[in-house]
């Protein structure tokens, strides 16, 4: 009796830990090598803007001028194909997904200028960057 | 014999995951005839060749289908290299087959637990899916990805898998087999499968050449084909492989085909985790294909053979790419397959074929 | 154990069904057929395959008005891809078994495999340029070795002119090529500021005049 086989398979599992997580209460853990989102280490960035050639979704947008390294974390596919590019090493791949938001935001990097370091802190954590006004995203493109 | 009546059979219909549309043909509850039409989901994705360079493509190719993500994005990266004469490392090579063989598995296992899950063996789908999750979770470990993995480049593969690593995906997989001969056990012996699905939908071995039917389904028709059995690339070093056939032909031995696939695959894994020599991973690759160069490509993918053709125009941009998918070469057989059927057995017959309709189109 | 191997050969349109007929009474697998849009019309590329002989069978240029014989009376499978080249590339196929009429595909435009894109068109422009102006460089550079001698000087002046302006004429494409791919009111401002540019230099030259 094959059916009886599996009845057993299935009994048994009454008895086990769960295959499922309760999602919102307990996450599963999270393996190092997970593609979550990109991170630009600023220190050690030239703004060479390989990485902005390399990227099949044009995601990224590199300002030699005002200093800006920017990537807008919606298009971004994940596929790191930047990271294998970057001739510096300075991107990285961090296994934290970016979060559901409500409004469309771009993560934008001040990279410090050698020759000329600023004197204030500079902000290495992202800025939010909000598409949905036109004045930010046409700084942005200049 | 009765008044023929023309039912429509899909694009949405609960058995069917992706849009397939048949005009089935019936006479009182026979099918006489069957028109298979798709359509529905065509994304133009060949064309964006033109506007991603070579390298860039390979992650439109892998988008081209969830389940065979890897199989194409590796058909794809060995069609390139052909076309520009690229020789990939061994120990790539040997971690590309790994991947595509894990998914193989996951593949055949969200067949089965769909099958299961066509002929009302709700429990059955469960365990399919449980153990699949496994494999997937292998996936992230591994690639950083679940479903698209993002791991072959023209050249070589991105990610490493260190010896740790492999002994725990042999680790993982054998868990996986004991599990997984319970079910097979079940889906093989168990006499509610067996009157849904023995002489149903009967495919020759005559038929099966005559239409040129590609992967399991032509298997099972007793026909030895299979793209790995030509030794290229790591398949070359596996000490033995032998297409798994089955000679009946009908929805059963599709299903057993398809079983003993998997076991196979483990197999695999396992053998070239134990062979797999050291060195690089990757080979940089410069230039760009000539103007005119052309190459052409067969890989087995979970579904049959995947064709695929490429041709440069000396820019980084391909003239022309192509992928021939198996589903679009089994259509033909499985509008033969339907035909004299029961109106009930439609679903199991189209389900056995594995269609995969998203890859057909592109 | 078959080995696998690969091999192009040309087809005429005329010898399409018989060839096909030919692979069929041999013994051969259908594998598929496939088009490409090139400048002088569509090429069919016939897939047959035995043995793990991949034979591919090339009709070059087949021009957009012709007919050709469908081959789905020897390989019922191949009304996929016929209707499927019908609809994107607009080839008539005559006689397919299951002839969909142009309705395979739901497309938003028609034909839409023969459009070429700007910037496919820009960077094949820009290929061809720079290969155009690496051969005249070739062959300049040859001539004036060959010449050589007292008229040197000038000649080697002159292939230099042409070599300039091979290089210039590279630039364009490549500016040009960057243009089409960037959307349509970016191109215009940068356009406008490159004659504007241009001017300003000729009015320099003339004042140094």
């Amino acid at each position: 009796m094959g059916s009886f086989k599996l009845g057993g398979m299935t009994f048994g599992s009454l008895f086990k830990k769960p295959e499922t997580t309760l999602y919102p209460v307990e996450t599963k853990p999270v393996p190092a090598g997970l593609k979550g989102h990109i991170h630009n280490d600023v220190e050690k960035c030239i703004l060479c803007g390989i990485c902005a050639k390399t990227c099949p979704c044009h995601t990224i947008t590199v300002d030699k001028k005002n200093r800006k390294w920017a990537i807008d974390p919606f298009m971004c596919i994940q596929c790191s194909s930047c990271v294998y590019a970057c001739p510096k090493d300075c991107l990285r791949m961090l296994p934290t997904c970016t979060p559901v938001s409500a409004s469309q935001f771009c993560n934008v990097f001040e990279v410090p200028d050698p020759k000329n370091p600023k004197p204030a802190v500079t902000p290495s954590s992202p800025v939010k960057w909000d598409f949905s006004e036109p004045d930010q995203l046409g700084q942005l493109e200049k | 014999m009765g008044k023929s009546t023309i039912i429509p059979f899909g694009p949405q219909h609960p058995v069917l995951p992706e849009p397939l549309h048949l005009d089935l043909v019936v006479e009182d509850e026979t099918v006489i005839d069957c028109i298979p039409q798709i359509g529905f989901v065509h994304r133009g994705l060949e064309k964006l060749v033109e506007t991603r360079d070579y390298n860039q493509f390979i992650y439109v190719a892998e988008r081209i289908c969830g389940i065979c993500a890897m199989g194409h994005s590796l058909g794809y990266a060995e069609t390139v290299e052909a076309l520009m004469g690229v020789e990939v490392p061994r120990r790539a090579e040997y971690l590309r087959v790994i991947w595509h063989e894990l998914s193989r598995i996951h593949s055949h296992l969200l067949w089965l637990g769909l099958a299961a899950d066509a002929f009302g063996f709700e429990s059955m789908f469960m365990h399919c899916w449980r153990l699949r999750e496994r494999v997937l979770d292998i996936f992230e470990k591994t690639t950083g990805g679940r479903v698209i993995l993002s791991v072959v480049r023209v050249g070589g593969v991105n990610r490493d898998i260190d010896d740790a690593m492999l002994r725990e995906i042999v680790s993982v997989l054998d868990g996986i087999k004991g599990d997984y001969a319970k079910i097979m056990n079940t889906l093989l012996t168990d006499t509610s499968v067996k009157n849904r699905t023995v002489g149903v939908g009967v495919i020759s071995k005559e038929a099966a050449l005559d239409l040129s039917m590609v992967g399991p389904f032509s298997r099972a028709s007793d026909v030895p084909y299979d793209v790995r059995s030509f030794g290229r690339g790591a398949y070359g070093d596996l000490s033995d492989f032998q297409p798994v056939t089955d000679a009946q032909g009908d929805c059963f031995a599709r299903v057993k085909v398809r079983c003993l696939e998997v076991l196979q695959s483990i197999e695999i894994i396992k053998e070239l985790a134990a062979k797999i020599p050291a060195g690089d991973i990757s080979v940089a690759v410069k230039g760009a294909p000539a103007e005119g160069a052309q190459a052409s490509n067969v890989l087995e993918q979970p579904r049959g053979e995947c064709y695929y053709y490429a041709r440069g125009n000396g820019t980084k941009y391909l003239e022309r790419m192509r992928m021939r998918t198996p589903t679009s070469q089994n259509l033909a057989g499985m509008a033969t397959a339907l035909k004299g059927c029961d109106l009930a057995d439609v679903n199991m017959i189209v389900l056995t074929i594995d269609p995969c309709i998203s890859c057909t189109e592109r | 154990m078959p080995q696998f191997k690969q091999d192009f050969s040309p087809l005429s349109i005329e010898a399409i069904h018989d060839t096909a007929a030919a692979r069929k009474a041999e013994g051969f697998r259908y594998v598929q057929t496939l088009a490409v849009n090139t400048e002088d019309g569509v090429d069919l590329v016939y897939s047959f395959m035995k043995d793990g002989a991949l034979d591919n069978e090339v009709a070059s240029g087949v021009p957009r008005d012709a007919v050709i014989p469908s081959i789905t009376d020897l390989y019922l499978e191949a009304f996929v891809f016929e209707n499927e080249i019908h609809d994107l590339f607009g080839v008539h196929f005559e006689g397919i078994a299951i002839d969909f009429g142009g309705n395979f595909y739901h497309l938003a435009v028609k034909e839409p495999m023969t459009i070429i894109s700007p910037e496919q068109k820009a960077a094949r422009d820009k290929a061809r340029k720079i290969a155009a102006a690496k051969a005249a460089k070739e062959a300049k550079a040859k001539k004036a070795a060959e010449q050589g001698g007292a008229e040197a000087p000038a000649k080697a002046a002159a292939a230099e002119k042409a070599e300039a302006a091979a290089d210039a004429a590279a630039k364009e494409a490549e500016l040009e090529a960057k243009l089409a791919v960037m959307d349509p009111e970016k191109a215009a401002k940068v356009r406008a500021a490159m004659e504007a540019k241009a001017k300003k230099a000729a009015a320099a030259e003339r004042k140094g005049e």
